[in-house]
């Protein structure tokens, strides 16, 4: 009761500290706001700039690069080129791959076959034959091989870790605070820094690949050892087993199913930085997206996100399908396994002939120019854009206007637009208000931070976006997610939509949303509600889904309608979801609206995106990034603090 | 209670367990004596097991019964250290326990003690036989040689037919012979039998019981054994040790403790129990009143009085009871009516 009081009061101070923050900012409009042109360099920029230098003339004389950097490049670009030549580029002494077009698919249909069902290798085979027809068969033998060795990396890292961090409570403490960072850090931002020590290329892609994946594969790991029943456990110790015969004999047959998905969502999140990490230099489909995202070609962008799409859901199906085949853990019976071998041996054969057809025939081997429908689905993509860009533009336009003018404007008018000291007061009282002092204290100290690196002006253009963005998002996400908590048919139908949006990487819908709403900050905004929206729907819609049906019977049994059982029942019983799914929202959301950088949203993303492409600007756009997860941190310390607080 | 009893399969001393941090200040001292809320919010602590002490005499069946928080799963598992004790000894044939190296304790685990638990902990991805044989594989006997053993004790408990079966095609009770069996198989000294019970069905519950007291009679085991139910510990136990709050409140046979309570809590728990399902003939014996009849028919003391009151029903005179052959007194059949109407109340 005391809390619920407590929390009327808090709604009624921040409404007060809005209203006062609006007017100071009509007063102050424009003074103080430590805006700064995109040529123009602060202290601390320069000094980054300076470093970026130093670092880049000492890559060949330096012992750290010499004896650190410069050899794990050297492995892993081995390794990268290696699994590559197999699928992607030419074999030593070979003007082609070690496999052809059709040798791939072939090996694709073994495999996809041994680890899932027949169904699933025709999709996973029809897919790939999708993305010959698109045109852009190496880019994506390419981004599949660059995928695959992030991946196989990764696991090796991640598998282990995770296993040590699902034994021990003290690893897993240890490693904590480094999986939070990885979760709550944008991916645009450590690309840069990655580039610079580890030169622009696949190594730095693989790297950058692997920082975004290895955390997930850790954490299912170690949740997968972690969630065991716990008794077989005891009772194996009690039988006088020795740690490794528990892990080995328990633990992890116990816990293979689990890890199995855990390389799956690897997987997927490698496959959707690869495409990102075509910045700095990785081969394969990323490459076409940013360069038609720049001139603005949606056709040509389409084509390459649609083969994107088509390899997203292949290699989910197949690894999801290998972690979904064991139901139970009684093995089939004799006969079921004599036909399973039969059949796989007929696969086998299949592919043998594949790989030796693409091995010694020109048809088989390079994919052939007859069988490239990409021009026709580029140019019918540009006409459909045209089309709808003109004919829905009073739709859109209006929307964008709506949006850009009355919403963006003044909440950046408010943050942006007023002075600094004035800014960070407001924000510091409302994250006291929400989550306490300590959480205030760190806002301020954060806040102080991005003003000290001289980028105060883009990070309060960043945050307008996110808060925007987020609002957007909770607002549709929470009515979805009500509505998919309470019908389970509703489920059904957004669950492939939910799905397709938290595997794809967002680079892919930026194509599409680029055409209909042009280069603005609107579209770097449907973007991050696009990313965003599934975790929150899938986060809400559990939450409702959570509340007691005793609860529920008890509502209705006095007689509440629908709208009352929503807003009097389900919604304030599954207020933590709502919390932890504003939390994610806004994270995710972040990460995503930088990437806006490249399509006109201006902010810290434009500003690490300049970096990247000129040496006067890297400097700056190292100190964005960096300014970008101070922000990420703050928003992240605060959300987390008001769910403490208001979560119970 | 200092000294061991060196005649016990398994004699424990002041045993402690007490969870949080600096567990060791709270043993003996009186902020112990706090009820479990007051000493968490005092010490932030929890005494799962206080100053515990008893005798397991070899071949007996020691039942620990007590209610859900009584500290009765966590005793037992610190006599094995799967909870390592916070103080206090356990001897097992004058070997402290709690002072083995890791490699003595696995040994010892291996070879000496084994468990059976409330929710059976069989692993999932192996067939019956192999749940079975695979406290010997981790002792590295031969795959054969293991089957073998496994075999055996398959029948011993009445799984025959099932050896390749997976856990979960099981139902409830057989998976808990699995259970059983997996405990037998290292033909063990003591075993521990932590509520084995409790998640079954009232009727298989029953079969378990009896295939328990079969068991028993046929390996001659020493068993602790812990549950719940007192009707349980009753049917089982040679000897029983109420458990509350961590400490034992009473120990003793199931007429001590019907007969004796030791305080209004013990007392309580008996008033459900129907006495003359539990008690023996030993109870009700008393010296003979004046004018009553002493050449009625002759009943060993330890009938239960549940069987012996039909034949004393139908008597005209007090049966004599009598033990190892010397009489210790009458029981007529107004005192039966007695203890069974006290019964009914």
């Amino acid at each position: 009761m005391i809390s619920a009081i407590k929390e009327i009061k808090t709604r009624y101070l921040i409404l007060i500290i809005l209203g006062v923050w609006a007017v100071l900012a009509i007063i102050f409009k424009g003074v103080a706001t430590l805006e700064l042109a995109t040529y123009q360099n602060t202290f601390v920029t320069q000094t980054a700039n300076d470093a970026a230098a130093s670092i880049r003339g000492n890559r060949t004389q330096s012992a750290a690069f010499i004896y650190f950097f410069n050899p794990i490049r050297g492995f892993i670009s081995g390794f990268v080129e290696l699994i590559r030549m197999l699928i992607a580029i030419p074999a030593p002494n070979s003007i082609i791959p070690v496999l052809g077009w059709l040798g791939v698919i072939g090996v694709v249909t073994f495999f996809v076959f041994l680890t899932s069902n027949f169904r699933t290798t025709i999709l996973a085979v029809s897919l790939l034959f999708g993305c010959g027809l698109l045109g852009m068969w190496t880019d994506s033998m390419d981004t599949i091989a660059m995928t695959l060795a992030a991946v196989i990396l990764s696991l090796s890292i991640g598998i282990p870790l995770g296993i040590w961090a699902g034994l021990s409570d003290r690893v897993l403490k240890v490693l904590t605070p480094f999986l939070d960072l990885a979760q709550i850090l944008p991916t645009l931002v450590y690309l840069a820094p990655l580039a610079l020590f580890f030169l622009i290329g696949t190594a730095s892609a693989t790297i950058a690949t692997m920082v975004y994946s290895i955390p997930l594969s850790i954490r299912i790991t170690s949740h997968a050892i972690r969630s065991l029943n716990n008794s077989p456990i005891e009772a194996s110790i009690s039988m006088g087993a020795t740690g490794k015969q528990t892990l080995t004999k328990v633990q992890l047959p116990m816990g293979k199913q689990m890890i199995v998905l855990g390389i799956n969502q690897t997987v997927m999140a490698a496959l959707s930085f690869v495409v990102i990490a075509a910045l700095i230099g990785s081969p394969g489909l990323g490459g076409p997206i940013i360069n038609a995202l720049t001139i603005r070609n949606v056709g040509d962008g389409f084509v390459a996100g649609l083969a994107v799409v088509f390899i997203a859901i292949m290699l989910d199906r197949s690894t999801s399908a290998a972690a979904k085949t064991k139901q139970t853990f009684v093995p089939p019976s004799k006969k079921e396994i004599q036909q399973r071998r039969m059949s796989l041996a007929g696969m086998g054969i299949f592919a043998i002939v594949c790989i030796w057809l693409s091995r010694n025939v020109l048809w088989a081997a390079i994919w052939p120019k007859q069988l490239d429908v990409s021009e026709i689905v580029a140019s019918n993509t540009n006409t459909v854009t045209d089309w709808t860009t003109d004919n829905l533009r009073f739709i859109t336009v209006s929307f964008k206007d709506f949006i850009s003018n009355y919403v963006l404007n003044s909440i950046q008018a408010l943050l942006a637009g007023s002075p600094w000291f004035i800014t960070i007061t407001m924000i510091a009282l409302i994250a006291y208000l929400l989550g306490g002092r300590k959480v205030a204290l760190l806002a301020i100290g954060l806040m102080l931070l991005i003003v000290a690196c001289g980028l105060w002006y883009e990070t309060m253009v960043t945050l307008t976006q996110t808060l925007v963005a987020t609002m957007l998002t909770m607002i549709l996400g929470v009515i979805l997610g009500v509505w998919i908590g309470r019908s389970q048919k509703a489920y059904k139908i957004l669950r492939p939509f939910l799905d397709a949006g938290q595997t794809l990487p967002a680079f892919v819908y930026l194509v599409p949303i680029l055409g209909l709403f042009g280069p603005s900050r609107f579209t770097a905004i449907v973007t991050g509600i696009v990313y965003s929206i599934p975790v929150v729907v899938k986060i809400v819609g559990e939450g409702i889904k959570g509340v007691s049906t005793t609860m529920i019977e008890a509502a209705t049994a006095a007689g509440s309608n629908a709208w009352q059982l929503i807003t009097k029942v389900q919604l304030p019983a599954a207020k933590r979801s709502l919390l932890l799914a504003t939390n994610q929202g806004l994270i995710f959301v972040l990460a995503v609206v930088v990437i806006g950088g490249f399509v006109g949203s201006g902010g810290l993303g434009y500003l690490v995106i300049v970096g990247g492409s000129k040496p006067e600007l890297q400097g700056k756009g190292l100190v964005a990034g960096f300014s970008i997860l101070l922000l990420g941190v703050m928003i992240d310390r605060i959300a987390h603090a008001s769910a403490r607080k208001y979560g119970n | 209670m200092n000294s061991h009893n060196s005649s016990s399969a398994i004699s424990v001393r002041n045993l402690w367990k007490v969870f949080g941090d600096n567990p060791e200040k709270i043993v003996n001292s009186s902020d112990a004596d706090l009820s479990r809320s007051e000493l968490r919010e005092k010490t932030g602590n929890t005494a799962a097991v206080k100053n515990v002490s008893f005798d397991v005499a070899p071949g007996e069946v020691f039942v620990v019964m007590g209610l859900s928080g009584s500290g009765k799963s966590t005793l037992v598992r610190c006599l094995t250290r799967l909870i390592e004790p916070t103080a206090g000894s356990v001897l097992f044939n004058g070997e402290d326990v709690l002072k083995a190296d890791p490699a003595r304790l696995r040994e010892l685990r291996r070879t000496a003690f084994s468990m059976v638990f409330q929710h059976f902990g069989l692993l999932p991805h192996r067939k019956v036989i192999d749940n079975i044989a695979y406290s010997l594989e981790i002792n590295g006997v031969k795959k054969i040689e293991r089957h073998k053993r496994a075999q055996e004790v398959i029948e011993l408990v009445g799984l025959q037919g099932y050896s390749e079966a997976y856990p979960e095609q099981l139902s409830g009770g057989m998976q808990q012979r699995v259970g059983l069996a997996r405990a037998l198989a290292v033909d063990p000294q003591v075993m521990f039998l932590d509520e084995p019970f409790s998640a079954l069905d009232p009727l298989i519950r029953r079969d378990m019981q009896t295939e328990v007291i079969r068991l028993h009679k046929e390996v001659g085991k020493t068993m602790i054994f812990i549950t719940h139910d007192l009707s349980e510990a009753m049917k089982l136990g040679d000897r029983i040790a109420i458990m509350r709050d961590g400490a034992v409140v009473q120990m003793g046979t199931a007429e001590d403790l019907i007969g004796k309570p030791a305080d209004t809590y013990v007392a309580d728990f008996m008033r459900d129990i129907s006495k003359s399902h539990v008690l023996t003939l030993r109870y009700l014996a008393r010296p003979a009143r004046p004018g009553e009849a002493t050449d009625g028919p002759e009943l060993d003391s330890s009938t239960i009085i549940r069987d012996a009151s039909q034949v004393i029903s139908q008597q005209m005179k007090p049966v004599r009871v009598s033990e190892n052959g010397k009489a210790i007194g009458i029981v007529s059949s107004e005192d039966i009516l007695k203890l069974i109407s006290g019964d009914a109340n």
